[in-house]
């Protein structure tokens, strides 16, 4: 018997986030606090003769994004506990300073698998990342393991 | 044409490797002389990968590269090879209590072969089944070598295979790519495509092979 659960949540947008532009002072930012020494990320005039002939953000910037809501209201349930089970960054396009940013989130995926320990169940939670002219900039699916 | 197989990895077609293909394909040509390999076998979970299309690598790098799948059943979990159309119609490989026993008859009725893998693993291995349920009918052979296994598990595989006479083959069931072909199959004919390699494990005339690097023994103590 397959999982059972109401597969017409898979693929609907429960949140939708507008952020600020993104600021220089941002970008320089975060990737100082990696230890990032590329001048792509760090050093405007540099980064002007540089690949994007400007400043752009290193390509994890998209994940210090947090949607208003992470899980949709009647998240299910498969077990007693939750926990992180990973995350994928499928980077589409380069994040810029005043690039506005708009974050979809659905549940991409429901799916069971069996291990050493019994069952588990994986949630699926996809953030699709967009810049104000409507370019796919990232998408981060979050696994989100019960048991 | 292949002898020494990879009979069980995964690649990022599957919901727990990261590992691209071709990345497998590199990592074995840098690793030739540790590890020997003419072939892998690509057995994603609880799925078929229809999409993928491996000719220009197999061209590229000079391996073979065959598609199989490993399913999720009542008795652990299973690799299935030969996979076809009527297999899939037949199966739904997302179901993760497929019934073994229908999955090793009407999958060898239907042109393939299904084969227990890590065996000696706990809950999702042949073994800790067999002591609860009755054996299964029609297995030919089970994945002797493991190269996911913890210690003990390869090991436990032995006493099955001699109470039982099934054949034994190994796999490095990697999902990372500096694990690819750790273990692997030697076949005593050649291979060429999925439908040879369903006919050899059908048939016999394998073995596991182990690529590991064998830690040195401590000197003994008198």
């Amino acid at each position: 018997m397959a999982l059972e659960f109401d597969r017409s949540m898979i693929g609907q947008v429960f949140d939708e986030t507008v952020f600020p532009p993104v600021t220089t002072e941002e970008i320089v930012e975060f990737a100082t606090a990696l230890g990032e020494t590329n001048p792509l990320y760090i050093d405007e005039t540099a980064a002007g003769k540089g690949l994007y002939g400007g400043l752009v953000a290193p390509p994890t910037f998209v994940t210090k994004l947090r949607a208003k809501k992470f899980t949709p209201d009647h998240l299910p349930k498969f077990g007693k506990v939750g926990f992180d089970g990973g995350r994928d960054l499928a980077i589409h396009a380069p994040v810029r300073p005043g690039d506005q940013l708009t974050m979809l989130s659905t549940i991409h995926d429901i799916y069971e698998k069996t291990g050493r320990t019994g069952s588990m169940y994986f949630i699926v939670i996809r953030n699709e990342v967009k810049n104000q002219k409507g370019e796919k900039v990232a998408v981060i699916d979050h696994r989100i393991m019960q048991r | 044409m292949a002898r020494i197989l990879d009979l069980h990895l995964h690649s990022e077609a599957s919901d727990d490797s990261r590992a691209p293909v071709e990345a497998y394909l590199k990592w074995l040509a840098r690793k030739r002389d540790e590890r020997p390999l003419e072939g892998l076998v690509l057995t994603e979970h609880r799925q078929f990968n229809q999409a993928g299309d491996y000719r220009d690598l197999e061209d590229k790098y000079g391996l073979l590269i065959l598609k199989a799948s490993e399913v999720e059943t009542d008795y652990g979990h299973v690799l299935v090879y030969g996979v076809n159309e009527d297999i899939l119609t037949r199966f739904d490989f997302k179901n993760v209590r497929l019934p073994a026993q229908e999955v090793i008859t009407e999958v060898a009725h239907r042109g393939g072969i299904a084969m227990p893998c890590h065996p000696g693993r706990p809950t999702i291995g042949l073994i800790e089944h067999y002591q609860k349920k009755p054996p299964l009918e029609g297995v030919v052979g089970v994945e002797a070598l493991n190269g996911g296994s913890k210690k003990g598990e390869n090991e436990r595989v032995a006493e099955l295979i001699e109470t039982y006479g099934y054949h034994a083959f190994g796999g490095s069931d990697s999902h990372l790519v500096s694990f690819v072909g750790l273990c692997a199959t030697e076949f005593d004919r050649d291979i060429k495509t999925i439908e040879d390699l369903v006919e050899a494990l059908r048939a016999g005339g394998y073995r596991p092979v182990d690529f590991r690097p064998q830690r040195p023994q401590p000197p003994l103590v008198s």
